[in-house]
């Protein structure tokens, strides 16, 4: 947890990749022209290493503390990257600057990114080009909209030459922390994660911003990964789960898996939302479809829990106000 | 009439729901009007008229015909604020600034009980009598 202003968390999620480009990309975090408040490396190998051992690792760890980042290697449960982001989303900062650990950012990355960010509260996230050579792509003309997002390239594969709104973004940004949450009923290969949660930020009314002067190298590895997943029933899980979620884009979706006294204080609120999209557990109260409907259209429903949100926002105001806080 | 709903959300561990009202034997005893318990199978019955798991169009219409209710925090305390008909709440560990309803009279003893993290399991928290106001209170407000 940052006491600062403006803080920034640096989230590194590795799986594989100990000796071949996550070197690489912790040399570009420590060397960025303005520093993260904390650097998080969130280990998900299936038999983490002690890196202290390690001849380059140690210089990390020293160059680190010597430029005084702060830093942590915490080893993560395997769940999926996607469970990895959530932990960094609420860990208490500001912002939260995600990096894969196969790209590699230029030196000025973060500091260009925050210029986006920090001085609009309405600003979501903002990203830069995700450069793969050789594929290369014009995409000047890219809309960034989440209904082309099967019929055009993504923004970030190409070079970003002026600021642009859009509608998500992929790989690596800068984002507004606990705003809005990841989506952990995706399965572990998480595919989708980044688009899910970008695309929720600008369905929360956050400006979505792909930026120039920020750019990343995307080492793509064939070997190791967060993603380092073939079973292709696990995509076709998180595409439907996608889809699903498209589907309702035009809908208010309130999930009410609470208690029976919380229907009757939310059936208050009901009709000051705009096309409503309900699931409830007290269809006497208010009817719509059930909770197991909800669950199985959008995997996980815990981004709708009142009471965990309640606790996140530290509430001290009335469950009504709450409700309003989450759906209007 | 008035009607009582002594209980609770049952917790899943059966332990005693920390909500719970500890006194009612004693407010029940210090009444006199004719009061109607409500609540779901598998509670104690606390007086000769117990009517459980009613409808929604059973609880409203009870309470069109009430004279008032008294409740621990459960649902009959949001349901008796939609309907319009004032109660009184009986408070323990939850806070009515964040789960009551000011148009009820929410009797609490002292907010230093409230217990700290109100979005928890309630499975995590004791109950304890001392977090509620003494019948003879309650029965002051019923009598207003």
């Amino acid at each position: 947890m940052s006491g600062q202003m403006n803080s920034i968390l640096c989230s590194v999620a590795t799986r594989g990749r100990y000796f071949t480009t996550l070197p690489l990309v912790l040399n570009a975090i420590i060397n960025q022209t303005r520093q993260p408040d904390k650097l998080i490396v969130f280990d998900d190998n299936d038999n983490p290493q002690d890196m202290r051992k390690e001849m380059i690792y140690s210089y990390f760890f020293q160059m680190l503390d010597i430029k005084g980042i702060p830093w942590e290697w915490r080893f993560a449960d395997k769940k999926g990257q996607h469970h990895i982001h959530q932990k960094a989303n609420t860990e208490g900062y500001d912002f939260v600057w995600r990096v894969d650990d196969d790209a590699i950012p230029e030196p000025e990355v973060l500091d260009n990114l925050f210029y986006w960010i920090a001085f609009e509260d309405n600003v979501g996230a903002v990203g830069g080009s995700v450069l793969t050579p050789p594929y290369m792509p014009d995409t000047s003309q890219v809309t960034g909209l989440i209904d082309k997002i099967n019929q055009e390239p993504n923004i970030q594969w190409g070079v970003i030459k002026k600021a642009k709104e859009v509608e998500h973004l992929h790989c690596t940004f800068l984002y507004r922390a606990m705003v809005h949450d990841y989506n952990l009923g995706l399965s572990r290969v998480a595919h989708r994660e980044e688009t899910l949660f970008t695309y929720g930020l600008h369905q929360k009314g956050y400006k979505i911003l792909a930026v120039p002067h920020a750019t990343t190298w995307h080492m793509k590895n064939p070997q190791g990964g967060i993603r380092m997943e073939s079973n292709a029933a696990l995509y076709e899980h998180d595409e439907r789960i996608f889809n699903n979620i498209l589907a309702c884009r035009d809908k208010t979706i309130v999930v009410l898996n609470c208690g029976r006294g919380d229907h009757i204080v939310f059936k208050h609120i009901l009709p000051e939302i705009k096309n409503a999209m309900v699931f409830s557990c007290y269809q006497d109260i208010i009817p719509g479809n059930t909770i197991a409907d909800a669950m199985n259209y959008f995997g996980d429903i815990d981004q709708w829990n009142i009471y965990k949100k309640m606790d996140q926002w530290k509430w001290k105001d009335s469950l009504d106000s709450a409700f309003r806080k989450m759906y209007l | 009439m008035i009607i009582i709903a002594p209980y609770a959300q049952k917790l899943r561990t059966g332990k005693l729901n920390p909500k719970n009202y500890p006194y009612w034997k004693e407010l029940i005893a210090m009444i006199d009007e004719p009061i109607i318990q409500v609540g779901v199978e598998g509670e104690e019955q606390l007086v000769n008229d117990f009517r459980k798991n009613l409808s929604m169009n059973e609880l409203c219409a009870l309470l069109k015909e009430c004279r008032t209710w008294i409740s621990c925090d459960s649902f009959l305390q949001h349901l008796g604020w939609d309907q319009g008909k004032k109660g009184i709440v009986l408070w323990g560990p939850s806070d009515p600034l964040i789960f009551g309803h000011p148009e009820n009279i929410n009797l609490l003893k002292d907010r230093s009980y409230l217990v700290k993290n109100q979005f928890l399991w309630w499975e995590a928290t004791e109950h304890q009598n001392e977090r509620f106001v003494e019948p003879h209170i309650v029965l002051e407000y019923l009598k207003e």
